[in-house]
């Protein structure tokens, strides 16, 4: 009867994840067509993705950097949260405030961001000019060293709701009596931080941490839909073009092949971020 | 307690909810009256404000037909994920053998994202039969281990004496979890509704995917080729760009305590 | 775990609480708001544009012809015409769109600009609020 409970969710879960999860890796050694039954060949989908294919690379140097703007986003999440928690009257508006972008569909946040970023009437171009920073308006979308933060800076906007509040959750789970005791042993306030705020919200910060790199790894829609790749590949992600392989060139066994490095990619970075942050740290135990 | 100065704490989140706000004003602002489109320098106050860009896009647009599409799929995910993730967490409060190993597959399984599965996911929808329709568009998102794991979490919570009592007068497994676990765990079950509602709302990829026909697509898809077709030459765009977010917005506006907590809770329960 | 969904506080019947709950008053309302406006714009479509036209010196013009653009996706095509009275006023009847142009002429007399006209919702009843005035020798 159990198992009968279990049935439904077991089987979706089995459909989805764990039979794609295996039917990439075989996809990925086949030489996949509509229009011909599948034939093995072995490696050759790797070889040609890691020695003869330079869009891969650039979409994965686009996803490390990704990646590398998360620690950003969490440092202004914390500073944030550290603002909201303090005792001031209203801290809920500014927490609704704040947190009122994560909740939206991504592509409206890709449009807005994308106006905003516009050359001839951006509001990003015009404060620039008017604060005198630059003297003609930066085509931010489409120059290739402009384009991917452009996109980082809207992704930004939209996560940092999120990371707030997990901290600021983190936060309120300090007892206060231990910050009391501190100040009155004597310790100033930026000591109390790191000595004992810091080492509580550890749990908190590795779980934006791991977020963070999920979130930057699987960003379609906003980079889809503001720059579609970005001007030639500039703002090409590993997902994006795993996307475009698959859909738009109907190549879906080299696209396993991509695939089946995105998913191991993402494990060995939770992995090694697992093992920095001192072994199981947060979230993820089964009891 | 400490005492420090508040106005400047003030100052610093009024300043950081402006340039979060900011955005939102100016889209709201050009869906209302057509500046900043071709003219420069942009103006801050909104000359001339007028409604009907919405008419247009109600009109050039099958907005209602892609709410609708977005309503029907969400409202079968939430459903859906509501009975099986409360199946699943109440047999995961159970003993039984082999329970460890189904907790190991569904954390596991927690580390897949959906875009590492895309392909296969099209191809097995493709062999159900199921492209381009409400079932196939909400099929893989019918479950979250997410949710799983708090409705095992909320029904952990509810004392054993009054399930084993009511498996004493013979109640059945499936008329515990609906008499008796399920109203003890309102919070789990609006947990459950807002996550898994926001999750299908704003699906983009799997849409995209899926459906083949124009009349199935959903309001996000409807957007972005929306804004194919017209580039950003008219102030429809943004007004589009509002309907959208308005019901999102009005959601998470009613439901905030809800949300917030439930993704606190979803998050930190792993 | 007590949610308190046991019986109702002793001060408010149960259909009170059910209907001042957050979930379903603001529903309620939007359902409220949204069947207003239909009966409104049900009440309000029969697609006439009534309006006057007037000479350079304010005096109406009677035989004047009023035509009727229609937008079309991107360009206004003509759909009708009409003529006015001998007070200088028309009424046009068969309006099916949202978005429409108004001009008038008359030979002898001149011919007014273009007038766009937004409209609430498709065929609204309207009338328009400033003459169409006719200027130039044609």
């Amino acid at each position: 009867m159990i198992w009968c409970l279990l049935a439904p969710s077991l089987a979706i879960f089995l459909a989805y994840r764990v039979l794609p999860l295996a039917w990439n890796v075989v996809l990925s050694f086949e030489d996949w067509s509509p229009l011909h039954p599948a034939r093995w060949i072995g490696w050759d989908n790797y070889d040609e993705m890691l020695f003869d294919d330079d869009v891969f690379w650039q979409a994965l140097w686009n996803t490390l950097l990704f990646m590398a703007s998360a620690p950003i986003a969490i440092a202004m999440a914390l500073g944030l949260a550290l603002l909201v928690n303090a005792d001031i009257r209203g801290r809920d508006v500014y927490r609704t405030i704040v947190f009122l972008s994560y909740p939206l569909m991504t592509v409206a946040v890709a449009i807005i961001w994308r106006w905003m970023f516009d050359e001839r009437v951006g509001l990003i171009n015009y404060v620039a000019r008017s604060l005198g920073l630059v003297d003609r308006p930066i085509e931010f979308l489409n120059s290739f060293d402009w384009a991917l933060p452009s996109v980082i800076v809207a992704n930004i906007w939209q996560t940092l709701g999120f990371y707030m509040i997990v901290l600021l959750t983190g936060l309120q789970s300090i007892p206060p009596e231990l910050r009391e005791a501190a100040a009155i042993d004597g310790a100033g306030a930026v000591r109390r931080f790191w000595a004992i705020t810091m080492p509580l919200l550890r749990p908190a910060v590795f779980l934006c941490f791991v977020i963070g790199m999920l979130n930057s790894f699987t960003s379609f829609d906003l980079v889809y839909v503001m720059t579609g790749g970005g001007p030639g590949r500039a703002t090409e992600l590993l997902v994006t073009y795993i996307y475009k392989l698959g859909f738009a060139q109907t190549r879906f066994d080299y696209a396993a092949a991509v695939t089946v490095f995105f998913f191991a990619l993402l494990i060995s970075v939770t992995a090694v971020a697992n093992r920095l942050s001192g072994d199981d740290a947060g979230a993820m135990r089964a009891d | 307690m400490h005492r420090y100065p508040r106005w400047p704490i003030h100052l610093a989140l009024l300043a950081i909810s402006i340039a979060m706000l900011v955005p939102f004003y100016w889209v709201l602002k050009t869906s209302v009256t057509g500046e900043n489109i071709f003219s420069y320098p942009p103006s801050l106050i909104p000359h001339a404000p007028h409604p009907f860009y919405y008419v247009d896009v109600w009109y050039y647009i099958p907005f209602a037909r892609y709410f609708l599409n977005s309503v029907a799929v969400s409202v079968l995910t939430v459903a859906a994920n509501v009975t099986l993730n409360a199946m699943a967490g109440y047999a995961l409060t159970r003993d039984f053998a082999g329970r460890r190993v189904v907790l190991m597959l569904f954390l596991s399984c927690m580390m897949v994202p959906f875009q590492a599965t895309i392909i296969p996911a099209y191809l097995i929808t493709g062999r159900l039969g199921l492209l381009d329709s409400y079932l196939g568009l909400a099929l893989p998102q019918c479950s979250t281990i997410v949710c799983i794991f708090v409705f095992k979490a909320s029904f952990e919570a509810v004392p054993s004496a009054l399930a084993d009592a009511a498996r004493i007068d013979g109640l059945s497994d499936w008329g515990i979890i609906w008499r008796i676990m399920l109203p003890l765990s309102k919070a789990a079950v609006a947990t459950n509704v807002i996550l898994s509602f926001i999750w299908s709302w704003n699906n983009f990829l799997w849409p995209l995917i899926v459906t083949r026909s124009a009349d199935m697509q959903t309001l996000p898809l409807g957007l972005a080729r929306f804004l194919s077709y017209q580039e950003d030459t008219t102030g429809a765009l943004y007004a589009f760009c509002i309907m959208v977010l308005a019901p999102g917005i009005l959601l998470f506006l009613l439901a905030q305590k809800e949300f917030i907590e439930g993704l606190a809770a979803g998050a930190t329960k792993g | 775990m007590n949610q308190g969904m046991i019986g109702a506080p002793p001060d408010r019947p149960r259909w009170r609480r059910l209907l001042l709950n957050r979930f379903v008053l603001v529903p309620g309302v939007l359902a409220l708001v949204v069947a207003l406006w239909n009966v409104y714009v049900g009440l309000h479509d029969h697609g006439r544009v009534a309006g006057r036209v007037a000479d350079a010196a304010g005096r109406p013009v009677a035989d004047a012809t009023v035509v009727l653009w229609v937008l079309d996706f991107t360009t206004y095509v003509e759909t009708s015409r009409t003529t006015t009275g001998p007070d200088g006023r028309f009424v046009i009847h068969d309006n099916p769109s949202h978005n429409i142009q108004i001009g008038a002429e008359k030979p002898g007399v001149g011919r007014s600009t273009r007038i766009p006209v937004r409209l609430y919702f498709r065929a609204e009843d309207v009338t328009l609020r400033d003459p169409l005035v006719l200027k130039g020798r044609d």
